[in-house]
């Protein structure tokens, strides 16, 4: 009955959380993303100085900007082209493991919150940048192409690994991470506690 | 903790791997991502007659808002999840089994429905349909994965023999 209770207490308190978590998210993605874009930003210029000229945040989402235009419809360097070529990277899809993972924190019976509540930010925080790095790979995988993958003494990872790279952390990891962490953070609450029992 | 961390993390990138190969694609996720379809159809059309479907396809005959059901709308990611969770915490097959079997049907039942209310909340709003699509859905499917996992532990817990092994 009481493991019941604290499952039951548990889902009421993470259905009530997630709305709220996820509208404030929302409102806040943009700057809460800032960091993660400057971070890549970085590591895609210094890493791809003749493909990638800036990250930056545009609103609530990033612009990609390469170092070519277009003309005519086809990929063309700076001076001749009609204008330079970027593309939006949406860092929502990758975010939102930041209030799923407040929801589930918050909704879990602690002794203390705000401590380890901070701690699991600070994984999930990296992972997030890690994803923004695999979406910009396969945009630019995707938009540059053959380009992208011929830099001369430049170090590109293969097509596959930049295909599974990018499906495992927009598909599973924004969902999965949290909850890894939740189930770490979480192993000596009465909720797992009592589910555990013996085992 | 860390052994079971380690096996799941390793199962799970092996899982992931197979699903996106080509031949697996192929020959289960597309099939099974057209029977998904087939069973949405199933279930929306006798009780909504301004709704029609073809192939993968739901459509609102006035609106003409239409879904296509594709690969990545079919829980597989999630069943995954849970598979690889079942796997590494050290159980009798037969336990494990029978929980990926009840845990593959929950995920299920719970994507139609987010299939379903996304054709629904589409017609009505596109802002709130990809809000909804792209960051809460997967959030509520997880909490599913989730809940499963820990009910299955109880049962576990509960059903622990005193002299039985704790691994296979």
């Amino acid at each position: 009955m009481i493991e019941q209770h604290h499952m039951r207490q548990f889902l009421l308190f993470v259905f009530a959380l997630l709305i709220p978590t996820f509208v404030l998210w929302t409102v806040a993605s943009g700057p809460l993303a800032a960091p993660a874009i400057g971070l890549v930003n970085l590591i895609l210029t210094h890493w791809f100085p003749d493909v990638v000229n800036t990250l930056y945040v545009d609103g609530s989402q990033a612009l990609l900007m390469t170092e070519f235009g277009e003309k005519d419809g086809m990929l063309a360097p700076l001076a001749g082209a009609e204008y330079r070529l970027g593309f939006p990277v949406n860092t929502r899809i990758l975010s939102y493991s930041l209030p799923f993972y407040t929801a589930l924190h918050f909704a879990t019976q602690k002794k203390e919150y705000l401590y380890s509540y901070v701690r699991g930010l600070l994984i999930l925080y990296p992972l997030f940048v890690f994803g923004l790095l695999c979406l910009c790979l396969k945009e630019l995988m995707v938009n540059v192409g053959a380009t992208f993958f011929n830099q001369p003494g430049v170090f590109v990872p293969n097509a596959n690994v930049i295909g599974i790279l990018y499906q495992f952390n927009v598909l599973i990891v924004p969902t999965l991470a949290p909850a890894i962490v939740w189930l770490w953070q979480s192993k000596e609450s009465q909720l797992l506690r009592s589910a555990l029992g013996n085992l | 903790m860390t052994r079971f961390v380690t096996v799941f993390l390793l199962l799970l990138l092996t899982l992931f791997t197979l699903e996106v190969l080509k031949p697996v694609q192929e020959h289960v996720i597309v099939p099974f991502t057209g029977m998904l379809a087939s069973l949405s159809d199933a279930i929306i059309l006798p009780f909504d007659s301004s709704v029609v479907a073809y192939g993968k396809v739901l459509q609102f005959r006035d609106t003409g808002f239409a879904v296509s059901i594709e690969a990545g709308c079919n829980g597989v990611e999630a069943a995954i999840v849970l598979i690889a969770a079942i796997i590494a915490f050290p159980a009798r097959w037969r336990d494990r089994l029978l929980a990926i079997g009840l845990g593959f049907l929950a995920i299920q039942v719970i994507n139609l429905i987010r299939i379903i209310s996304l054709f629904y909340l589409g017609n009505w709003n596109m802002d709130v349909f990809s809000w909804i699509h792209l960051y809460l859905w997967p959030a509520l499917i997880m909490l599913d994965v989730l809940i499963v996992f820990v009910v299955y532990l109880r049962y576990l817990s509960r059903n622990k023999q005193p002299t039985a092994a704790t691994g296979d």
